[in-house]
């Protein structure tokens, strides 16, 4: 019994033991162990720092996406087909006139305001990296400032004016200080120049090694921005404007100065002249032009045909500036693609057609001649929606004996490289030998021919967009469409000639150097100059002489050169024309149909109807409330 | 299957019959099994004949013997007889003289012949009861032998016997502190010799309270032994203990297990109405997936961990592991809902806990019980969908009446064939639901549990298994089945062992194991691809015509590309298989410190537990065919392989989940109780907890951290003459989670309660109110689950250094790229407990001598601390993750009612009501949010679970009324859109038009009522349960018709506007073939009132008469059979209205079950 009570003494010791430790050890909570991640360490090295400049880059806006860039389906410019196969994307909402406060299509004032915080930790605590050269570190400062300067201007094309992000606020900020305020739309533009005249000199001519930093910010990058920023900004809609001049701060700050100030589009044409000379320093001399390949026979036409496509779709060809390699061109290039285009290998699942050009974005090519259709006086504008047959001249144009509209006859080159539509040639595609016409493809387009047996697909305006698609991309087979991936031109050469064409036109009026850089761009696409082709062919022979004439030449240039390519939508609006524009119907051929007769008749699809407060983005309805001390852009 | 069940068995038996012949003393366990499992055998016979028990006692006048041995011992003798024959002997091995040589020579005599000729003049006596041949010295033979023997001095004679006066056999008689004992004899009787006035004899027998007498200068002592009764009587079961249930002051619902009884194996399913405090409900049917969703006194918190804390054994586990208790193992449910009861409890009381106790081995003989079941399982209600052909015309309707230019997707010719049910391949017309889903299914449910135990030890082994089917179809084509067939095994072994006199060694395992095989896609998952799947475009599979007589696989029917859902070919292609098993492992030790001073214990507990879970999914691309042509007017068609690139006739292998996880938990606790001068006790307890979860698929390296909790409770109470309580606790918490400075928190709560009914003055009102209590508590709570798992560590900063997310690439080929950094969450030192206060007034009435009793109770709380996202941050801030913190405040108030009626007549009638009611209503206090303009949109004083909407008008009468009214921000819409109302008059509908619309999505009202009555063998009891204050919605987006091939529900297909018939307040809009984003708002349009009255379950039983039972050595016999859900009252009608929006999913299921429940003593 003794030695029983004895262990139980012991046992119970044990317990109490127990008792008093199972509570004693504090440690026990302290489950974290050191090294956890922390934004510090990303910059403890340059390789962890590269990564923090790359997510810099990673907050890029989806360029040239139907579903993640405005410009492609938010305006006239395309006009996509919608049916059960492809659900709409919601930037199409916006060109149907849906945009709406409560959740903005397409908002990216949450995206753009991330990016801007990222990119000021990044400025804030790159200093800190030990092992980084101080030439790649002053680069790297000022890539991510162009970044910065960009994702503020991409901001202020949508918004106007904005709160701009100089500095970060802390995260630990009184409310008071979080609640910050737009600034007039003036100082947001000279920010965002600050920033790239800041940038540029560090920023390398070209980059180093192809392979690996093709689609990083340049000096000509960073000029070219600075160019584009500035021509927007002397632009109507930031220039001068009355219609806006109401919108205030609840401070009576003014956000709109509504006085005109021609300086703006002085120091617009000083900057525009800047970057291409930059740009001719880091290579960008002059125009693409398709140099054919030894082995393959081209004719002229078809030369000119794909150097205009080429322009947009060959990778980092000599006119690309600024490619996205963030924003990728397949999906687009799929839902471009008319089915059943090679009829040797049938149907292509996969390619959907579905995007289409309203008659308006035909009509607006110029003839032949370089003159809008309207204006020649060789083109029977009346009759364009009669019918011709395909003869021998058109081959390379028309299907030989194929009848089609008139509107499709004697049109500029352009016309050719960038639209797809009944009888019109769609040369490439494994279709190469332009001597034989017979090898070459057509279009048939009109209901239960080939290109549109399918219910669910094929364009709702009988145009296609065929400047996005790379010629040489193959459908071959049922689930076989092979196609070549391209970066999104954001800036290309064309578009700086043309720029610097507009600005010296408003700042000086017309000129020989006007002429020079607007005729280069005609020249590439097959026609005469301006002067030239104003002089003979034109009903307004005299148009181009004046500041005004010259002005409507130069912008309706800009459309045609730069269709397609997501210029459109931002170009009218700083032009304030998409009240003009935008509110004209969307019409097509009608597609339904199977005979020549029937099918081509202008037929209505939707009618567009843009108001002034459409010019910029609302400020979602939430944000308004997280800070009160926001203002909402008019009209919303 | 009891064929199969009742094999097994007689195998055993036959096992054990070579057992047969020991030597037993007295009524020993062995013998106990032994009999238990002739019974069983017979109880099997019985079962499987049906026929009335032979009557025992024939047996021995019929059963024929046949001996012929010569100078055999009687051993062999009784060996001979036990194997001719059923008999089994029973006696005690110094009775008889085993060796001793007879001689038999018997042919076709009965027993007592053989016995009569072995024991000739021996002095052994036998009795035949039944098969049971009881052999015992015959006193007077012995007396008559030995006249000249001397009584010895101090000779204590006597009797024992139980309550009932009936002899007890085999009752150790030993003197007290020393090992001199004896044993009753058959009749009960003993004799003691050289026992002194002095000493005390100690009466033991197992499954009885043991007894001490003082000798003093009796000669004769009778004893009548009295059973130990179930302690559980009147305890409850409180947080680390036990209290005397009239001293308990803490809010606390307790249910009889056999309440919770529902012939479903998901225990969860039946807490709705039948527990006072639970709100609960249940959304899905599906095996597996059928977990009720619970809440303590409703929902406090707008946070993130809402469920109540579930302890099993102690064992903190989840929903699931309560789902897989058996009702049988458990010994007390209780549910604890304010601070007292909780506080202890500090780190994650705050939501109410559930605190299950499994049942423990007793003193007593071996008690054998099993359960059988046998369930049809059928939904409730199905959704019915359109017709094909009206599918089609309503599609081509879509598509006109948004855009009369539009292509219409179905030829008038193709509606008109299929109307004509020309031909199936041609013109499908699939019903989809009928070619997935069968009209019933059938379940079955075994369990089982033995338990006993003697001084030393006590044992309660429970096993358990169940088959759970779905109601799928399966292909006979394949040869597996893609129908959810979901197996569930639980073992639990709970063995008590007494060390010392003063140690008591428990040690619990159990195990829970679910076998699963279904669809791949899960149940709910096909019942969605029903719903949408197009009915017209292809049939399910193709028949093999003359151009595919060589394929070997099944043609199923796409349309286009192949990318349109085939339902039947994702279900038959293939099957999933998820295993889950959870092992605990349990030890604790209770020590009785009462040699330090008396009243005080010490318990230690450590326990373990081990999850995993891994699924496999096996399946076979299917290959697609589509038609190509047909020609009109004949039956002539071809089909062809249109996805000849990615199907395949093999099974294809694909890894799935894989989650293991491990925890251990200790606790040590320190117990003062004791009752002084028989007026006040006091009790007293100190406990600490100390906890350690880990998670092997974490994820993070943040949420692979352990998580850990470290606690000191205690509680002290005071009880005056069973009339006055008091009662403190406090909980001192700490959690891994927060930062150091915040790390512990301290919860502590009081409470009193007078227990009116005592005092004197009551004494005239005694006979009409047997009982009344009050009780009052107030405390505090802390719960730190406030964020989920990967905001564990908030005073961390989450940053992720190299995430793909964040991703760029340059290079002229894209050759280069480098994923970025991104930052999940803020660190935020300050984060710390939500903490609940609540306040509890109840009421104990007991009336007509406790036949009534009523418990109501008043409760009041108030959380604050509730994390959640600050909304003074503006996006310009730039932040990528919401920035947190304590500033969320609720409060919620209720009550819970509870009423018992109990009543039995003499002739053997008896009838018992209860019922009761759930309410809890809630509310916030503090939330952050934008200083609106518009006051309703603000939260405060709104029910947490509240929904915000616009109010729907109507459907708008035509374009005009379009054109006039307020804009409507949700993009297009036209005339038969939903017509919403601009509450704060702006011209356009924006989210300042939203207001709070219903009831909470949460039920505000539980309630639950029923009856039990009985006469003499039958029983017949029903239950209804109900719960109202509550709203929900109907889905309009995967409702939509047409949108991603959605079928056309009925009752839309019954009322939708058209342009014909432009009815405004139809229940469908205009229809389109898109969803149109302005009719899916949340709005008062597609709200339905969730309120509900059901008859949860009826049961109608037959126990056998206690004399058959006696026959067939049962304690319990009973036959029931039993329905579920099978009636509900609710104005919904699309589908069974409890499922709320997730009416598409795998229905709930009413069920008609058959029962046989065994209990054997």
């Amino acid at each position: 019994m003794k030695r029983i009570m004895k262990n139980i003494t012991i046992t119970k010791s044990i317990f109490l033991l127990l008792l008093i430790t199972t509570f004693s050890c504090k440690d026990y909570l302290d489950v974290v162990p050191d090294n956890i991640a922390t934004i510090e360490q990303a910059f403890h090295m340059r390789s962890s720092a590269e990564k923090y400049l790359f997510t810099c880059y990673s907050y890029m806006p989806s360029h040239g996406s139907f579903d993640g860039d405005p410009a492609i389906l938010g305006g006239d410019e395309i006009w996509p087909r919608s049916n059960n196969l492809y659900r709409n994307s919601i930037f199409f909402d916006i060109a149907k006139g849906y945009q709406n406060v409560v959740s903005p299509y397409g908002d990216q004032w949450n995206n753009m305001y991330k990016a801007l915080r990222d990119c000021n930790i990044f400025l804030d605590n790159i200093e800190n990296v030990p092992d980084i050269d101080s030439e790649e570190l002053l680069r790297w400062i000022a890539e991510v400032k162009v970044l910065k300067a960009y994702y503020h201007y991409y901001l202020i094309k949508m918004y106007g004016p904005i709160p701009l992000v100089k500095n970060n606020i802390p995260i630990d900020a009184s409310p008071d200080e979080v609640k910050v305020t737009r600034q007039p739309v003036d100082e947001c533009f000279d920010y965002v120049v600050q920033l790239l005249d800041e940038a540029a000199p560090d920023l390398p001519l070209e980059v180093v090694d192809p392979a690996s930093e093709l689609g990083r910010i340049t000096r000509p990058i960073a000029v070219a921005l600075k160019a584009k920023v500035l021509v927007t900004a002397a632009s109507p809609l930031f220039n001068g404007d009355n219609d806006f001049a109401q919108l205030k701060n609840h401070d009576g700050t003014v956000l709109f100065n509504p006085e005109f100030q021609k300086a703006k589009w002085d120091s617009a044409a000083v900057a525009c002249k800047e970057a291409i000379e930059v740009c001719a320093e880091g290579g960008f001399v002059e125009l693409y032009k398709f140099i054919p390949s030894l082995a393959k026979n081209y004719s002229d036409t078809i030369i000119t045909q794909l150097s205009i496509r080429n322009a947009m779709t060959e990778r980092w060809n000599d006119e690309i500036i600024w490619g996205d390699t963030q924003s990728h061109t397949g999906d687009l290039q799929k839902l471009a693609q008319p089915w059943n285009i090679d009829p040797i290998y049938g149907d292509t699942w996969g390619c959907y057609g579905i995007l289409g050009a309203p008659l308006k974005i035909a009509e607006m090519f110029y003839s032949k001649n370089g003159v809008p259709i309207d204006e020649d006086k060789t083109w029977k504008y009346d009759e364009r929606y009669k019918l011709q047959v395909g003869g021998e001249d058109e081959k390379l144009y028309i299907e030989k004996g194929y009848t089609t509209a008139k509107l499709n006859f004697e049109r500029e080159p352009r016309y050719y490289a960038d639209l797809g539509f009944d009888g019109g040639i769609w040369y490439g595609q494994g279709r190469y030998d332009d001597s034989d016409v017979d090898n070459l493809l057509y279009m048939q387009a009109k209901n239960a021919q080939r290109n549109q047996t399918d219910i669910s697909r094929g364009s709702i305006t009988g145009y296609y967009i065929k400047k996005v698609i790379p010629y040489e991309n193959m459908t071959k087979g049922e689930s076989n469409y092979s196609y070549t991936d391209y970066p999104w031109p954001l800036i290309r050469l064309a578009d700086i000639y043309l720029l610097y064409a507009e600005a010296l036109n408003e700042s000086e009026g017309p000129s020989d150097e006007v002429y020079k850089y607007l005729n280069m761009v005609r020249a590439r696409a097959g026609l005469g100059t301006v002067q030239d082709s104003w002089t003979n062919y034109s009903t307004d022979p005299n148009k181009y002489k004046t500041k005004e004439g010259l002005r409507n030449i130069i912008q309706r240039e800009r459309l045609i050169e730069l269709a397609f390519e997501g210029q459109r939508f931002w170009d009218l609006k700083r032009w304030k024309r998409s009240s003009t524009e935008l509110n004209k119907p969307i019409t097509g051929w009608d597609i339904w149909e199977k005979t020549n007769e029937d099918y081509y008749v202008s037929t209505f699809i939707w009618n567009q109807q843009f108001g002034l407060k459409d010019y910029f983005w609302p400020i979602k309805d939430s944000y308004m409330e997280q800070n009160t001390d926001l203002v909402q852009n008019l009209g919303w | 299957m009891p064929e199969k069940f009742e094999l097994n068995y007689s195998n055993k038996f036959n096992f054990n019959k070579c057992m047969k012949n020991k030597f037993f003393i007295g009524y020993d366990h062995c013998n106990h099994i032994k009999r238990i499992l002739l019974m069983m055998k017979l109880t099997f016979f019985f079962c499987l004949l049906g026929l009335m028990s032979v009557s025992a006692s024939v047996y021995s006048q019929r059963t024929k013997l046949t001996l012929n041995v010569d100078e055999a011992s009687i051993y062999e003798v009784l060996n001979q007889i036990e194997n001719q024959s059923d008999f089994v002997f029973i006696y005690k091995s110094d009775v008889i003289d085993c060796d001793k040589k007879v001689n038999v020579n018997i042919k076709k005599g009965i027993v007592n012949k053989v016995l009569d000729n072995i024991f000739k003049d021996s002095g052994v006596k036998y009795e035949i009861i039944k098969n049971e041949i009881i052999l015992t010295t015959d006193r007077n033979v012995l007396n008559k032998n030995r006249t000249n023997v001397v009584i010895p001095e101090n000779r204590i004679k006597g009797k024992v016997t139980d309550t009932d006066g009936k002899p007890l056999p085999g009752v150790t008689i030993t003197v007290l502190g020393t090992t001199r004992g004896v044993i009753t004899d058959n009749d009960g009787t003993y004799s003691i010799d050289k026992v002194n006035p002095s000493d005390k004899l100690v009466f033991s027998f197992i499954g009885m309270e043991s007894q001490i007498i003082d000798v003093g200068e009796k000669k004769n002592i009778k004893v009548e032994m009295i059973e130990k009764t179930e302690e559980l009587k009147d305890v409850t079961v409180v947080a680390y203990g036990k209290q005397k249930k009239e001293s308990v002051i803490g809010s606390i619902s307790t249910v009889r297990p056999a309440e919770l009884k529902v012939p479903s194996s998901n225990l969860t399913t039946s807490l709705a109405g039948r527990v006072a405090g639970i709100i609960s409900y249940q959304r899905s049917g599906e095996p597996g997936q059928d977990n009720a969703d619970f809440f303590v006194r409703g929902v406090t918190t707008f946070g993130y961990a809402k469920n109540p804390l579930i302890l099993i054994d102690g064992i903190e586990l989840t929903t699931t592991d309560l789902a897989r208790l058996q009702t049988d193992d458990i010994a007390s449910f209780s549910i604890m809902k304010d601070a007292t009861a909780t506080a202890l409890y500090g780190a994650r009381g705050a939501n109410g806990v559930i605190l299950v106790t499994t049942k423990e081995g007793k003193e007593g003989k071996a008690k054998l019980s099993f359960r059988v079941e046998n369930t049809f399982s059928m939904p409730t209600r199905d959704v019915k969908f359109a017709d094909p052909v009206t599918y089609m015309e309503m599609n081509n309707e879509a598509i006109l009446t948004r855009n009369p230019l539009g292509e219409t997707l179905y030829s008038d010719d193709k509606i008109a064939r299929t109307a004509a049910n020309e031909n199936s391949v041609i013109f499908p017309a699939v019903d989809w639901h009928d070619m997935l889903f069968k009209n019933y299914t059938k379940n079955q449910r075994y369990n089982m549990n033995i338990s006993g135990g003697g001084k030393v030890a006590r044992y309660y082994i429970a096993g358990s298994f169940s088959q759970d089917n779905g109601i799928l179809k399966v292909d006979k084509r394949n040869n597996f089945n893609n129908n959810i067939d979901l197996k569930k095994y639980t073992l639990r072994t709970n063995v008590n062992v007494n060390i010392t006199p003063t140690t008591e060694l428990i040690a619990r395992m159990s195990g829970s194991f679910d076998d699963y095989s279904g669809p791949l896609d899960g149940g709910s998952g096909m019942y969605n691809k029903v719903v949408h799947s197009n009915p017209t475009l292809f049939p399910a599979y193709y028949p093999v015509d003359e151009a595919h007589q060589s394929v070997s696989h099944i043609m199923f029917g796409n349309y286009d590309e192949g990318t349109y859902c085939n339902p039947y070919a994702d279900m038959v292609k293939g099957y999933k298989e998820y295993t889950r098993s959870q092992m605990t492992a349990q030890m604790e030790v209770h020590e009785d410190f009462k040699w330090i001073t008396k009243g005080l214990s010490f318990r230690l507990m450590m326990n373990t537990i081990r999850n995993s879970f891994f699924s496999v999914n096996r399946s076979y691309n299917p290959f697609y065919y589509a038609l190509d042509y047909y020609i009109p007017g004949t039956d002539e068609y071809s089909i062809s392989m249109i996805n000849e690139d990615e199907g395949t006739e093999y099974l294809g292998y694909n890894e799935g989940d894989k989650t293991i996880s491990s925890s251990f938990y200790l606790e040590a606790a320190l117990n003062y109780n004791r009752t002084f001068n028989k007026k006040h006790n006091v009790s007293g307890l100190l406990l600490t907890t100390r906890k350690n979860y880990l998670d092997a698929n974490a994820g993070s390296l943040q949420s692979s951290l352990p998580k850990r909790n470290l606690g000191l409770s205690g509680r002290f109470t005071y009880s005056y003459d069973e009339r006055y309580n008091f009662e403190f606790n406090f909980g001192y918490n700490g959690s891994e989670r927060f930062h150091e400075k915040n790390r512990f928190g301290f919860f502590p709560s009081a409470g009193v309660a007078w227990n009116v009914s005592n005092e004197e003055f009551w004494a005239p009102y005694k006979k009409l109110f047997s009982k009344f209590r009050i009780r009052a508590t107030y405390g505090l709570v802390g719960n730190d689950d406030i964020g989920s798992s990967s905001e564990r560590f908030f005073y961390l900063s989450d940053v992720n250094l190299n995430t793909s997310s964040r991703k760029a690439t340059f290079g002229d080929n894209w050759g280069y790229s480098r994923n970025g950094v991104s930052v999940s969450r803020y660190a935020n030192e300050d984060i710390t407990w939500e903490i609940a206060k609540k306040k509890n007034l109840a009421f104990e009435i007991g009336m007509f001598e406790h036949k009534l009793e009523i418990q109501a109770e008043f409760f009041s709380e108030y959380r604050k601390n509730i994390f959640m996202p600050r909304a003074d941050i503006p996006v310009t801030m730039g932040l990528s993750s919401a920035v947190k913190a304590n500033v969320g405040e609720a409060s919620s108030k209720g009550t819970d009612i509870s009423i018992d009626y109990n009543k039995s007549w003499n002739n053997s009638m008896w009838l018992s009501l209860r019922g009761n009611y759930t309410y809890a209503t809630s509310q916030y206090e503090v939330y952050e949010e934008p200083e609106y303009k518009e006051p309703w949109r603000l939260h405060k004083g709104k029910a947490l679970g509240q929904t915000y909407g616009y109010i729907a008008e109507r459907l708008f009468i035509d374009d005009a009324e379009v054109a006039n009214s307020p804009k409507q921000n949700f993009g297009e819409y036209m005339a038969g859109d939903i017509k919403y109302t601009d509450i704060n008059r702006d011209g356009q509908i924006t989210q300042a038009d939203m207001v709070p619309i219903g009831y909470p999505i949460r039920p505000e009202i539980v309630y639950g009522f029923g009856f039990s009555y009985g006469y003499k063998h039958f029983d017949f009891s029903a239950f209804f349960q109900g719960l109202t204050h509550e709203s929900f919605w109907i889905n309009p987006s995967s409702t939509s018709p047409f949108n991603n091939q959605t079928q056309v529900l009925k009752s839309y297909a019954d009322s939708y506007w058209s342009e014909d018939k432009r009815d405004v307040y139809a229940l469908w809009p205009r229809l389109s073939p898109d969803v149109v984003e302005n009719n899916t708002q949340p709005s008062t349009w597609f709200m339905r009132d969730g309120s509900f009255l059901r008859l949860k379950e009826i049961e109608f039983g037959y126990t056998l008469p206690q004399n058959i039972q006696k026959k067939i050595h049962t304690s319990l016999f009973r036959i029931y059979v039993s329905s579920t859900n099978c009636l509900t009252f609710s104005k919904f009608k699309l589908w069974d209205i409890e499922m709320g929006g997730d009416g598409l999913g795998y229905p709930i299921q009413r069920t008609f079950n058959v029962g046989l429940n065994i209990s054997i003593k």
